[in-house]
Parts: C-alpha cells; sequence; structure tokens
C-alpha cells in the first residue's frame, strides 16, 4: 500500500508524466467508443414516429419500407429520402463514417482531398481517412494490450522457474531458449501469414511465440538474485511451498522490472503490428490498420493526408508511451530521491 | 599545538532538509589520535568526509562552520586546491578493502599513480618510494605485492596497501574510517598496531573513526562522542571511559556484552551432528566429469543438549554459516545430523517439511530478511498458516503475542519493515521463528549488523526467551564477546574444521590452540 502511494505521489509530480498518461487514456477509452463516434449508420432514427438505434439492433431495409432482407444501406438514396420525410429524423456519429463504407456519390477521385464530407479525406478505395484512424488506433492498442499481457505472462512464468530452480532446469532452458530465438521470425511470419487465412489471433498467436523471450531473461535474473534472499530462505525454512514462496516472496518483489517493462513493450508492439501491416504481411486487408494506411501513403506520395495523418497519430502514441514508461521507471526506481 | 580545527560544522540533506551534522565543534592536535565515536547514522563519517572536502554537493548542504587546515578553510577550497590538499597533507583509509582498489588495475599501477601525482620523482625513485612504503606496512615480498592485482590478495593485505596509498606522501592527518571493522579480528590487532606505529612514526595526527569502543579506548588520546549528528561529549580517553558525563556514554560503555547465562544443568541430547561434510563445485564444467570442489565443511561432530547454547566462532569463510544452513535442510550435504534420534537427511520431502516445525533460523541482517512487500502481519502469520488453518481473528491474537513476547507493540502489527529500525526489525525476524515453536533456533550473526547498545538488548531478549521455554540455540558468530556472553560451550571453527571446543569459560581461560589464543587475544583487547 505504501509503495503504491508513494509511486504515485512520485510518478505525478512530473507534470510531464502525469499528462501524458492522461492524454493517453482520454484518447484510449475515447477510442473504445468508436463505433458511436464514427459510424455510418445513425446513433438514432425515428420513422414514422418509431426510434430505432441502427448501431446496436441491425435492421433490414424491409423494416423501414424498402425492398431487401440486408440489413438497411443509411448512405442509400431510398433511407436519406425517407429521412426527409415530414417528422422523422436521424442522428448521425461526429463523424458520418465507418472504417470500410465507401462513400459512393463523392465526386472527386479517391484518394480524395479532406472536405466537409471526409474531415481527414480518403484512401485510395474511397474510405474515410478519419474513421480508419479512429478504428485502426484502437486495433492498434488493444493488439499491443493483449500481446504484451501475453508476453508478460509467458515471461513471468518461464523466467520465474528458470530463475528460482536454476541449476540443471535454468540451464536447459536457457538453451531451448536460446534455439528457439535464433530462429527467423519474420520468414516464419510469411510463410504462415501464406499458409492460413491472415488473422489477428494468428498475428497474436505467431508473435507472441517469440515476444516472451526478451522479458523472462529480465525476471530470471530477478528471480536469481531474489531466491537467495535471506527472507526467501527463511520462508523457506518455514515449511512453506515452492509455490507460496514465488507467487508470495519473490514475485512481488521483481514486479519492479516487468512495470518498468510494460510501456515500452506496449510502444513496440504497436510498431510491430504497423511494421507488419506496411509490409502486407498483418491483419487481413479490409481490417483498418495504422500500417496499411501508411503503405498508402507511400503509393500515394501526393495524398499527404494519408501519411502526415497517420504519421502524427503513430508518433503521438509512440510519444506518450514512451513518455509514460519513463515516468514509470524513474518512480520506480528508489535510488532517486 | 592544533593542526586541525573543525567550527560549527553544520551539514543538512538538501532534500529532505534533515540535519545531518549540528553544529560540530572539534580540534585536532599535532601527532594525537582523535577517536569520533557513535553508532551508525551518528553522523562520524560524514565529519570524516567533510574534513576531506569530499561532501556530494548535490545531496548534502553545508549550512555554515568552516574547517580550517593550515589557516584555510577547506570548505571554501576549489576542487584542484582540494586534490593538492588530498593524499598530500589529508589523507583517508575507508573500511571496505574489497571496493577501495580497482579490481583491474595491477598494485604497482595504483601506488605508483599517487607517487606520481603528488611528488616530483623519476621512475626509479617512485618504485623505491613504493617498495619502501610496502615494506612499512608490513608487506615485506614487494615485487610479488607490487606484480599482483587485488583478487590475489587476502583482505589484510588489501587493507595495508590501502594504508600504504594513504600513508605514501607522508600525509599530516591520517583519516581511518572503521579502517578494521571488514577485517577478522586477528588482523584488527595487526593493521591498529600498524597504524599506531606509523603515527608515532612520522608524527602524524590521526582521525579514527569507529563504532567499536574497546578499540577507541586502546587507541585515541582523546575521544569524541557523536550522536544524531550532535557532539555530545568530548575529553580524554581516560575521562570519557572512566567517569563519563552523558547519560549516552554511560549506556555506550555499559554495552559491551557481560554474562548473561546460569549454569545449565545436564539434559538429554537434541541436536546430533557426526561427520558432516559439505562442499560445493568450484569449476562449473557441464561436460567435464572430474569437477574440483571446495571443502566448506569437513567431518563435523558436535551436539546440542535442550536448553543449551552453544557458540561458534570462527572467522569470515571458515564454514560456520554453511553449518547453520546444513543443519536447516538448505544445502546438500553428506553425513548425518539427528534432530530427537530422528536422521533429518533420511526424510520424505513431505516430512522434512514438517520436521522444519522445530528448528528455525535468525539471518544476521534484519534488512534483507524480511520481505518488503508484506506487512509485519503477514510475515508472522506466514509459517503459522502453512501448517495449520486457523481463523483470522485467532492468527491475529497469535502474532499480537508474539509481538509482545520480542517487546513490541502489536498495534504495529499492520506496519512494513521498512518503518521499523534495525533493532526491532530483528526482534521481529525471531518472533518469525517463535512463531514455528521450535525447539531448536540457530542465529546467524543476529547482532552483528546492529549498534552495540541494541546488541545487548537483543542479547537479552535471546536468553530470556531461552529460559522461559527451554530452548536450544546455536550461536553462530565472529565475535567472541558474544558468544562467550551468551554461550554455554563453545566450538572454535576454522577452515571447514572444528579445531577446539569446551566450556565456555574454560576455552576463554584456558585455550588450547594457537589460534584460539589469537583469537582471545584480539578479541579482549581491553
Amino acid at each position: 500500500m505504501n509503495i503504491q502511494s508513494n509511486f504515485w505521489d512520485k510518478f505525478s509530480t512530473n507534470k510531464r508524466n502525469k499528462y501524458s498518461l492522461l492524454i493517453f487514456i482520454f484518447f484510449f477509452v475515447l477510442s473504445l467508443f468508436a463505433e458511436i463516434l464514427s459510424n455510418d449508420k445513425p446513433i438514432v432514427l425515428s420513422i414514422d414516429d418509431k426510434l430505432y438505434f441502427p448501431i446496436f439492433v441491425s435492421y433490414t431495409d424491409k423494416q423501414f419500407g424498402g425492398f431487401f432482407d440486408t440489413e438497411a444501406d443509411y448512405k442509400d438514396e431510398f433511407i436519406t429520402s425517407r429521412l426527409k420525410e415530414k417528422s422523422n429524423w436521424a442522428i448521425f456519429p461526429l463523424n458520418p463514417h465507418s472504417y470500410d463504407s465507401i462513400n459512393i456519390s463523392q465526386s472527386a477521385p479517391n484518394p480524395a482531398r479532406p472536405s466537409v464530407y471526409n474531415y481527414l479525406g480518403t484512401d485510395d478505395r474511397g474510405r474515410d481517412v478519419l474513421a480508419r484512424l479512429i478504428y485502426g488506433f484502437r486495433l492498434s492498442v488493444l493488439f499491443a494490450f493483449a500481446l504484451t499481457a501475453i508476453g508478460i505472462i509467458i515471461g513471468i512464468f518461464f523466467g520465474a522457474i528458470q530463475g528460482y530452480f536454476a541449476g540443471r532446469v535454468d540451464l536447459y532452458m536457457q538453451r531451448f531458449i536460446e534455439i528457439w530465438s535464433s530462429m527467423p521470425e519474420l520468414y516464419i511470419l510469411i510463410i504462415f501469414s501464406s499458409l492460413f487465412e491472415p488473422s489477428i489471433s494468428l498475428l497474436i498467436i505467431l508473435l507472441s511465440l517469440f515476444g516472451w523471450m526478451g522479458l523472462s531473461d529480465y525476471v530470471r535474473a530477478e528471480f536469481l538474485k531474489g531466491r537467495n534472499m535471506e527472507y526467501v530462505v527463511a520462508a523457506r525454512t518455514l515449511g512453506l511451498s515452492n509455490t507460496k514462496i514465488i507467487l508470495k516472496h519473490i514475485l512481488p518483489n521483481s514486479m519492479v522490472s516487468v512495470i518498468t517493462f510494460l510501456p515500452f513493450r506496449i510502444s513496440g508492439a504497436i510498431l510491430v503490428l504497423t511494421s507488419l501491416d506496411f509490409l502486407g504481411l498483418g491483419v487481413p486487408p479490409d481490417t483498418p490498420s495504422l500500417g496499411e494506411l501508411l503503405a498508402q501513403g507511400k503509393e500515394n506520395i501526393e495524398a499527404w493526408w494519408l501519411s502526415l495523418t497517420t504519421f502524427l497519430v503513430l508518433v503521438g502514441t509512440l510519444l506518450l508511451l514512451i513518455f509514460i514508461g519513463e515516468g514509470i521507471r524513474e518512480s520506480l526506481d528508489s535510488r532517486s530521491s | 599545538m592544533k593542526i586541525l580545527e573543525v567550527k560549527n560544522l553544520t551539514v543538512l540533506n538538501r532534500h529532505t532538509k534533515e540535519v545531518l551534522l549540528d553544529n560540530i565543534s572539534f580540534k585536532l592536535n599535532q601527532g594525537e589520535i582523535l577517536g569520533i565515536v557513535g553508532e551508525s547514522g551518528s553522523g562520524k563519517t560524514l565529519t570524516g568526509l567533510s574534513v576531506l572536502g569530499l561532501l556530494d554537493k548535490s545531496v548534502f548542504n553545508i549550512k555554515h562552520g568552516s574547517i580550517i587546515y593550515n589557516n584555510i578553510d577547506i570548505l571554501k577550497l576549489s576542487d584542484t586546491e582540494l586534490q593538492k590538499i588530498r593524499t598530500r597533507s589529508i589523507s583517508v583509509v575507508f573500511q571496505e578493502p574489497m571496493l577501495s582498489l580497482n579490481p583491474v588495475q595491477m598494485i604497482s599501477t595504483q601506488l605508483i599513480e599517487v607517487i606520481k601525482l603528488h611528488m616530483n620523482h623519476n621512475a626509479d625513485e617512485q618504485i623505491k618510494v613504493a617498495r619502501d612504503i610496502l615494506v612499512k606496512t608490513g608487506l615485506n615480498d614487494t615485487q610479488k605485492i607490487l606484480d599482483s592485482y587485488p583478487h590475489m590478495l587476502s583482505g589484510g593485505q588489501r587493507q595495508r596497501i590501502m594504508i600504504a596509498i594513504a600513508l605514501v606522501c607522508k600525509p599530516e592527518i591520517l583519516i581511518a574510517d572503521e579502517p578494521t571493522t571488514a577485517l577478522d579480528v586477528t588482523l584488527q590487532l595487526q593493521i591498529l598496531e600498524l597504524l599506531k606505529n606509523v603515527r608515532t612514526e612520522n608524527n602524524m595526527s590521526m582521525l579514527l573513526i569507529s563504532h567499536d569502543l574497546d578499540l577507541i579506548k586502546n587507541y585515541a588520546d582523546r575521544v569524541i562522542i557523536l550522536k544524531n549528528g550532535v557532539l555530545l561529549e568530548e575529553g580524554s580517553s581516560f575521562e570519557i571511559f572512566n567517569m563519563p558525563n552523558h547519560e549516552y556514554t554511560r549506556l555506550l560503555i555499559d554495552s559491551s556484552p557481560e554474562k548473561l547465562i546460569t549454569e545449565k544443568k545436564q539434559s538429554e541430547m537434541l541436536l546430533d551432528i557426526q561427520n558432516l561434510n559439505c562442499r560445493f563445485p568450484v569449476n562449473n564444467a557441464f561436460f567435464k566429469k572430474n569437477k574440483k570442489y571446495f571443502t566448506a565443511l569437513s567431518d563435523i561432530n558436535f551436539h546440542i543438549n535442550s536448553g543449551e547454547t552453544i557458540g561458534l566462532v570462527g572467522e569470515s569463510g571458515s564454514g560456520k554459516t554453511t553449518l547453520g544452513l546444513s543443519i536447516m535442510q538448505l544445502l546438500d550435504y553428506s553425513g548425518k545430523i539427528f534432530l530427537n534420534n530422528v536422521d533429518l537427511s533420511l526424510l520424505s520431502p513431505e516430512k522434512l517439511r514438517e520436521s522444519r516445525k522445530d528448528y528455525q533460523i535468525v539471518f544476521q541482517d534484519p534488512y534483507s530478511s524480511l520481505s518488503p512487500r508484506m506487512n509485519i502481519l503477514e510475515i508472522l502469520s506466514e509459517g503459522i498458516l502453512s501448517f495449520n488453518n486457523i481463523s483470522e481473528s485467532k492468527i491475529f491474537k497469535k502474532c499480537s503475542d508474539l509481538m509482545t513476547e520480542v517487546g513490541l507493540e502489536p498495534s504495529m502489527l499492520r506496519r512494513y519493515p521498512h518503518q521499523f529500525s534495525g533493532g526491532q526489525r530483528q526482534r521481529i525476524a525471531i518472533a518469525r521463528a517463535l512463531s514455528m515453536k521450535p525447539k531448536l533456533i540457530i542465529f546467524d550473526e543476529p547482532t552483528s549488523a546492529l549498534d552495540v547498545i541494541v546488541q545487548k538488548n537483543i542479547l537479552k531478549l535471546i536468553v530470556d526467551l531461552q529460559h522461559k521455554y527451554g530452548l536450544s540455540y546455536c550461536f553462530i558468530s565472529h565475535d567472541l564477546k558474544v558468544i562467550s556472553a551468551i554461550s554455554h560451550r563453545i566450538y572454535v571453527i576454522k577452515d571447514s574444521k572444528i579445531i577446539e571446543s569446551n566450556i565456555s569459560d574454560e576455552l576463554i581461560s584456558n585455550p588450547k590452540d594457537n589460534y584460539t589464543k589469537k583469537l582471545i587475544q584480539s578479541s579482549f583487547i581491553s
């Protein structure tokens, strides 16, 4: 308890840390509501004095008096004309485009410049750039969280076992890690992305297979140090089981290195996803992603709104994470006063 | 004639504004040894460092005061001017000889570097000066020493080299900051005699900083007593030790351990150790078949009767801690350890875990033996809970009783280890050992990290608990004074063997082995 409150005091005395964290949380929480912020369906819609919530419930064209059994297209002329009738109305999200909605009525060639219809222009298939940025940012961060969480769990697990039992166990596992880490990660990714249908879960599994090793080294070192601490020896003489000693005595005292690594790992994971998408090895083609936008920016070098906006979002995110990480590292450092 | 004068020196911690030295004034006369005594945190090292102008300005704020040497105020000098004074006029010997020498440079390089810097000599003369000073400090095989790296030398040799480096420019003042604390007792005496001789020879003045009262009593001409940065008392060695004015000084002088135990009646054997051997592989060769071993214990035989304290005394590296850990079943060993006639080495892992209730250990360093992320209640209840399932209120009651038992407030149970002082932490460690209701407790240097006054109280607590519960103790220490104060029988251990054992008084008054004699001589210098 004491350590936590002390940590927060130290962390928030530096304004840069505090604001970086607040800004990051603000944008991240905002992006979690992307469907309400940026969507081609209205939030609320009233036709013939009946209320509809298209974002949450899917309605067919027929329900609005159309002909098709498929989901209604709210940008379609049929529905827009119905909305103009008498007391009918609709409230659209702030940015009335989803990441995959194509603006057919757009007159300018794609990619189109920023305009009143598309605040940040469209990409080369006529999809709204702002919408793709919002969804892409959310995907990147969630992806990074997942990858980091899995990496940390596996890393702590193996690191703890290696460090705590040391000796033979450590020796063999260390050799295994050496062999495992010398596998060419990128080629394996390329091979697998051609063998299987590319998907986010496949990507997470493949990256997790290799991502845990960097962390397990640190956990191992902490445990090697911790296993000989006198309070650990004392716990052993009290007759505690190995699991208990690991979980209650060594792990809490070696979490500092893990927590310090956290923001850097998250930013690293974002960067990995972006680079893979940029190379076309990442997420499936239709998924909104920062890397894919950057690739488009490279293809259409004159469309500055593609590369510049993505670049700013990416740099902003990474910068915030690094500031936060720096802050955490400083606050956990017991040597600085 | 005074050579150095410290006037109204006040030093603050720049960040916490804590007063570390409060208006300290004292004089050092020519050819005199001035002892500075105080417990840890009293500011004695800080005083020594400020005389050399070595205080880190980003941490320490010298609020006011002056240190006059040769009519110059050292505190006002620039760094380059200070460098000229250091070593040539004022020199220092630090506590830790392992850390004060650069491990990747030969002794000759490190020694001649100083000579080059402060004296105008050509290369031949430099080597001659270096050899002379080594001979003077008692290192006769000069060529071998000069060609060695620090790790090739023993602790005592290293400390001699540190003294040689400090003395090579014939300084007027030597600051010796706990010069012998890290050394074994038998070496302490030699180093102190050496310093004393050099002092007489060069008519040098010396600031001898130590927590060890016996040492100060024997070597200092005058003494100042520091506590929490305040100078409590100043006077000649005789005055201070025979008619102390201040309450604290009296307490300090009174704190040297006195006989605490009563004669033990015959009782049955609790622990019996037969032919205990312990060795560690040195070369970590995985594929090699003939590994080399370091023998930590060889053919140890001894026993502890119930309700008895036995003392294990020996210098660092003699294997006494290894012996303690072997009894605790924390190391691989060969031989037999019987507890209540049960051979512990033959027990299954589960049976062994159960047997751990009966023997507990208290470690030397109370700072590393308590997990910093657990509060005292968690620390004390852990052992109990690993064997029994008890309701929370009962646990709380048990832990409260334990706290009272070791002289702490039960209301402190929710606190974390860092909120306690070293002595209190050691009490908690003892309470943790007691929580298992053991028959035998091993104390591995339990008071070495503590100040003398605290040490005495802890020893009293340990003896009281023995009377109350009829516990058996195995007390491990390098300090023969402490051992003889609380042990019924003493085993002297050297180079992994037990070389002598006897009833305490017999051993002290009538030692047989040469090493034991030397040990007794240097332990009871007063």
